[in-house]
């Protein structure tokens, strides 16, 4: 109940944030910039404004997320409303947990709102509602729920600029963690490699929400892939929210 | 402390789940369309304004990446967008050198396209006209996989006449112009290498060259003759000198190194007295 509070709560305040208009406008931009792009090409143009509307959903949602997420916590300790609050009968991790469901609702209508215009968009050139590509926009919302995760433990012991730094190289680090794969490979067989592995299965791999180039060109995805990373996405989540509560209740605020 | 103990039980646990599960996925192989999201961008051009400025290091990556994909042995249709792709590099970054060479080697090796290969130089020299690299490889691709020693010459020309350009060029130069039979090119050339050569070995080489040069115009010029002496009188003459007292010639040439040249009076043949590489 508690947390139900502290999302709407947070709901309420972050879209009251200007930040997350203007990135919602650029987002918009970009997914009809889209449009200008596909003239440039020769041949498949609905590919093009395929490519880049998710693209610019994934890379603004990423944005949102990590902008409005790592300032969240770091807000209420700042203006010292977090006095008021753990005063109350109320847990800490209540506290973060409803900090963390209030910004995924956020997202969600953010998501929502750029799907929207992006499906708009795509019908405009194939005159057909292309429901496939809410498969690639559902595993992108995994990947953003795995992000604000990520700004919410961050937000919980950094400044919003460290924070956001930090949360913008895991989002990097995830999306080229794959290519360790091809230097395991080549590290001859040892303790080292052995490191290398552990090193792999324990970075994030975003790209395992990565359905994008699937479902523009249609290909089979097999169901344990999807089954399996909504699971690895949910896992990771309860990992990090873990960890931030971790933190957040030793943390000391006099 | 019981809740933190919990909480680092669910840590863990998650932890080992996700690990576990990350590696369960990797098993499971995803169809995927290799180079795809490379092949719909119509052109290096527009994908350099979306680089904020970081064009050379997009060059780097697509480089490394198309090295990887042309690398793997199990895409049979790797080799359709080619040209697409190394001229995606070479917009983003004209003066990245490696890729138009290394690309005309996959052309050349992996592709057996011989003229591919020398595109692909050529578009490195058109990007980059300072740099004798591309036209002296083309020239020697050229030379050496299409026989075709008027391309050849042509390259090795453009080579030579870049400042910074090697000596050799000039030598690959003057064979290519014999090989064409441009017999007064050939001759200065070599002659000028002679002259301006610093190495002894350098100087043996053109002088070897200058010597079958002179001995393939002479030995052409009186094979010429000795078939006019054979109309004539219906058979070759006994010794060379007989073309001089028959009124056919001036005078007997000798060979580079002033000596005369081997006559068989049965077949006509004429030849030098040492192979011209063993003088």
């Amino acid at each position: 109940m508690t947390i139900k509070v502290i999302a709407l709560n947070t709901f309420k305040e972050a879209v009251r944030d200007r930040i997350l208009y203007l990135l919602l406008f650029f987002a918009a931009l970009s997914i009809l910039v889209s449009r200008i792009l596909a003239l440039l090409t020769v041949g498949d143009r609905a590919k093009i404004i395929k490519d880049v509307g998710l693209a610019s959903i994934s890379f603004f949602g990423a944005l949102m997320a990590i902008l409005i997420g790592t300032g969240l916590v770091y807000k209420e300790i700042e203006k010292r409303t977090i006095f008021t609050l753990i005063s109350k009968p109320m847990r800490r991790h209540e506290f973060l947990l409803g900090k963390f469901f209030g910004l995924v609702l956020t997202l969600l209508v953010m998501l929502a709102l750029m799907s929207v215009i992006f499906l708009a968009l795509v019908f405009f050139h194939t005159f057909s509602v292309e429901w496939k590509m809410l498969l690639a926009i559902l595993y992108i919302f995994i990947e953003l729920i795995l992000i604000t995760a990520v700004a919410i433990l961050f937000s919980s012991f950094s400044t919003p600029i460290l924070s956001s730094l930090f949360s913008l190289c895991f989002y990097l680090i995830g999306h080229f963690s794959w290519s360790l794969e091809t230097l395991i490979k080549k590290i001859p067989a040892g303790i080292l490699k052995v490191m290398a592995q552990i090193v792999y299965t324990i970075l994030p791999d975003l790209e395992n929400f990565n359905f994008k180039a699937e479902v523009v060109h249609g290909l089979t995805i097999p169901p344990q892939v999807l089954l399996y990373s909504a699971a690895y996405g949910f896992l990771y989540t309860v990992f990090i929210l873990s960890l931030a509560i971790l933190v957040f209740r030793r943390r000391d605020f006099i | 402390m019981r809740k933190n103990v919990s909480l680092i039980l669910i840590l863990c646990l998650s932890c080992l789940l996700f690990m576990g599960l990350k590696l369960e996925i990797d098993k499971v192989s995803r169809q995927k369309i290799p180079g795809s999201s490379i092949i719909y961008i119509p052109s290096g051009k527009y994908l350099k304004m979306v680089t904020f400025g970081f064009s050379s290091l997009m060059a780097d990556l697509v480089y490394i990446w198309a090295i990887q994909y042309f690398g793997n042995t199990t895409i049979p249709d790797k080799f359709d967008h080619f040209v697409h792709i190394f001229s995606i590099i070479s917009e983003l970054d004209p003066r990245y050198v490696d890729p138009y060479e290394v690309g005309a080697l996959i052309a050349l090796y992996d592709i057996k396209d011989v003229a591919l290969s020398i595109k692909l130089l050529d578009m490195g020299f058109a990007k980059n006209p300072d740099l004798w690299i591309f036209p002296l490889e083309a020239g020697h691709y050229a030379q050496l996989y299409k026989k075709d020693f008027p391309l050849a010459r042509e390259y090795y020309k453009k080579a030579m006449d870049i400042p910074g350009a090697p000596d050799i060029t000039k030598r690959l130069y003057a064979n290519a112009a014999f090989k064409v039979m441009d017999i007064k090119t050939a001759w200065e050339t070599w002659l000028e290498v002679y002259e301006t050569a610093k190495e002894e070995r350098v100087k043996k080489i053109a002088s070897n060259h200058l010597y079958n040069i002179k001995a393939t115009v002479d030995i052409r010029g009186l094979r010429s003759v000795l078939e006019k002496y054979k109309a004539k009188y219906g058979r070759y003459p006994d010794k060379l000198s007989g073309i001089v007292a028959a009124g056919l010639l001036l005078f007997i040439p000798k060979d580079y190194d002033n000596k005369d040249y081997v006559y068989d009076p049965k077949t006509g043949d004429v030849k030098t007295a040492v192979i011209p590489w063993k003088r």
